[in-house]
């Protein structure tokens, strides 16, 4: 359909006010706002990780992107809720404690909230029990720990370690990143993943969901 | 005096390679005392420098323990400092941005070395270190680039929007952000200090070149050229990450060190930066530092050492070494550097 693609083109460009304004002609149209979810929005973000992937995109032009993606999504959100439309998967993310970087936190969010999946961000300077608490209440499947600092890198295992201390390891999978951060440091602390940016971190959250799924 | 930089940063081939570990908040760790409390102290923060030197040897010190946070306190954004044992690393709290976009660049403080916030501390220590060891090695001041100014001033997302949709805003915002750092800089360059530009906030990794070529490529080059003019004859320019696809615009700085950080393409930087004659300094991954054997990274350094290929321009560095790194490990560094000089 035409109208998505226009749709999808839009949000790649980061025009706001344009998609806005489509997205509320589709869903005007009868159109399932699931398909305007997937084949305008998604569709676009899509191509946005790509061209990141590919060194054809940088952070403030995704940043653009995402603040049309989200423009649009506001539409959809209450109708989506209305047709009984599930996420594809619950990511809680944070950046740990004595870490005020965030980022690399914030446009791994966006990627993952552009294919589809729904966050729970706790932000910055997360402590331990933190992330414990969060996990508690609202059962994620997969955790996301970043650290921009050597010295807070530390703090990962710390997390992770009282993750494990409330038994609640076994009902989440940990993915870690951020600059200092790398696949041995993960294997090292116990995480179950490592991404080196937030286009693969999407690809490791979907990995992740499929083998649970 | 230790000239060994010195000769480095003029592509001199010195006795060995110099050797610069990025040691910021581990600075603290030397005398007991958390970042927070050396960053705030001039006695603790001259007595780390101290120590730090006596310790690990480097080729330069630098003054500082949180860079990045110095000018955007004084102009008036908030920091947080951690109290009692945490030994965390005091940061610029997101809350406290001072320009939003809506008011004008003109209504910023321009603050004043001499009196606002931690500038006048960190000048003390200048002072204090140079009476020390000012003939002995290099001192540097430790300067924001303009754009990581920028970005701590109104946060680094709205700054990325503003690129699109108020760039004479960005300008201008730049245009402030390098007079402040021109005037911090100066007053180290009076008490006989070198100067360090950190811009990490501009990496390719988050920048395009096209942005970076536009916006903060001009600055920092009028930034760097005003430093010579002052009389500082190397000035490092600091930027982390994978910066290979921007070298280009960084040699076009005019700076003449720039970092090859752990996972940047060494063989480009001695391609090019040779091609430029300028330094370079290779960082180490020291990410693992608190749990390798010594045995590891002196194998490790070797293998830094080795990529060298013989460059003249070629310096050691690491990335930042975390908090309470162990001796051992930087013993185990310099031990390959004073038995392999010139690989």
């Amino acid at each position: 359909m035409k109208e998505l693609l226009d749709l999808s083109q839009l949000i790649e460009q980061g025009q706001s006010q344009k998609a806005l304004t489509l997205t509320q002609q589709l869903v005007n149209s009868g159109l399932p706002s699931q398909t305007i979810l997937n084949d305008g929005l998604i569709a676009g973000m899509a191509v946005v990780g790509e061209k990141m992937r590919n060194g054809d995109m940088y952070l403030p032009e995704v940043l653009q992107s995402a603040g049309a993606m989200k423009a649009s999504l506001a539409i959809l959100k209450p109708l989506l809720a209305l047709e009984g439309t599930k996420s594809r998967g619950k990511i809680l993310i944070g950046t740990v404690k004595g870490d005020m970087h965030d980022i690399g936190k914030n446009l791994v969010s966006i990627m993952l909230q552009g294919a589809g999946f729904e966050i729970v961000d706790i932000g910055c300077n997360a402590d331990p029990q933190r992330f414990v608490s969060a996990i508690a209440e609202h059962a994620p499947e997969i955790v996301g720990l970043s650290a921009m600092l050597t010295t807070t890198m530390l703090n990962m295992k710390t997390t992770i370690d009282a993750i494990a201390g409330a038994g609640l390891r076994s009902k989440v999978k940990i993915i870690i990143g951020g600059a200092p951060v790398s696949q041995k440091f993960a294997d090292e602390i116990g995480a179950d993943g490592y991404s080196r940016d937030a286009v693969l971190a999407v690809d490791k959250v979907k990995q992740f969901m499929d083998r649970t799924s | 005096m230790n000239r060994r930089l010195e000769q480095a940063l003029e592509c001199e081939r010195p006795d060995r390679i110099p050797f610069l570990p990025a040691i910021y908040e581990h600075k603290a760790w030397f005398i007991g005392e958390t970042p927070s409390a050396v960053c705030r102290d001039p006695h603790l923060l001259t007595k780390a420098l101290l120590a730090e030197y006596e310790r690990v040897q480097p080729d330069a010190l630098t003054i500082g323990i949180d860079v990045y946070n110095v000018e955007a306190e004084a102009i008036g954004c908030k920091v947080i400092y951690y109290e009692g044992e945490n030994t965390s690393v005091p940061a610029i709290a997101p809350e406290s941005v001072v320009f939003r976009g809506s008011e004008e660049v003109v209504s910023l403080k321009m603050p004043d070395p001499q009196k606002d916030g931690r500038m006048p501390l960190n000048l003390e220590v200048a002072r204090n270190i140079m009476k020390v060891l000012g003939k002995e090695i290099p001192i540097r001041a430790a300067l924001s680039g303009p754009f990581s100014l920028a970005a701590h001033l109104t946060g680094l997302e709205n700054l990325f929007m503003l690129v699109f949709t108020r760039p004479n805003l960005v300008h201008e915002l730049l245009d402030f952000a390098s007079e402040v750092i021109k005037r911090y800089g100066q007053a180290f360059i009076e008490l006989g200090c070198g100067v360090v530009v950190f811009d990490s906030q501009s990496s390719t990794e988050l920048l395009s070149p096209l942005v970076y070529r536009e916006f903060v490529l001009p600055r920092t080059r009028e930034l760097i050229e005003y430093f010579h003019q002052q009389g500082v004859r190397n000035v490092p320019l600091i930027i982390g990450g994978n910066t290979t696809k921007m070298l280009d615009e960084y040699l076009e700085t005019g700076a003449n060190n720039v970092l090859c950080d752990a996972r940047a393409d060494v063989t480009e930087f001695l391609h090019k930066c040779s091609a430029a004659r300028r330094a370079f300094r290779r960082n180490m991954d020291s990410t693992d530092f608190l749990t390798l054997s010594s045995e590891d990274i002196y194998h490790r350094t070797v293998d830094c050492l080795k990529e060298s290929n013989g460059y003249p321009g070629f310096i050691l560095g690491t990335v930042i070494l975390p908090y309470g790194t162990p001796m051992t490990a930087l013993d185990a560094v310099r031990s390959a550097l004073q038995e392999y000089k010139h690989l």
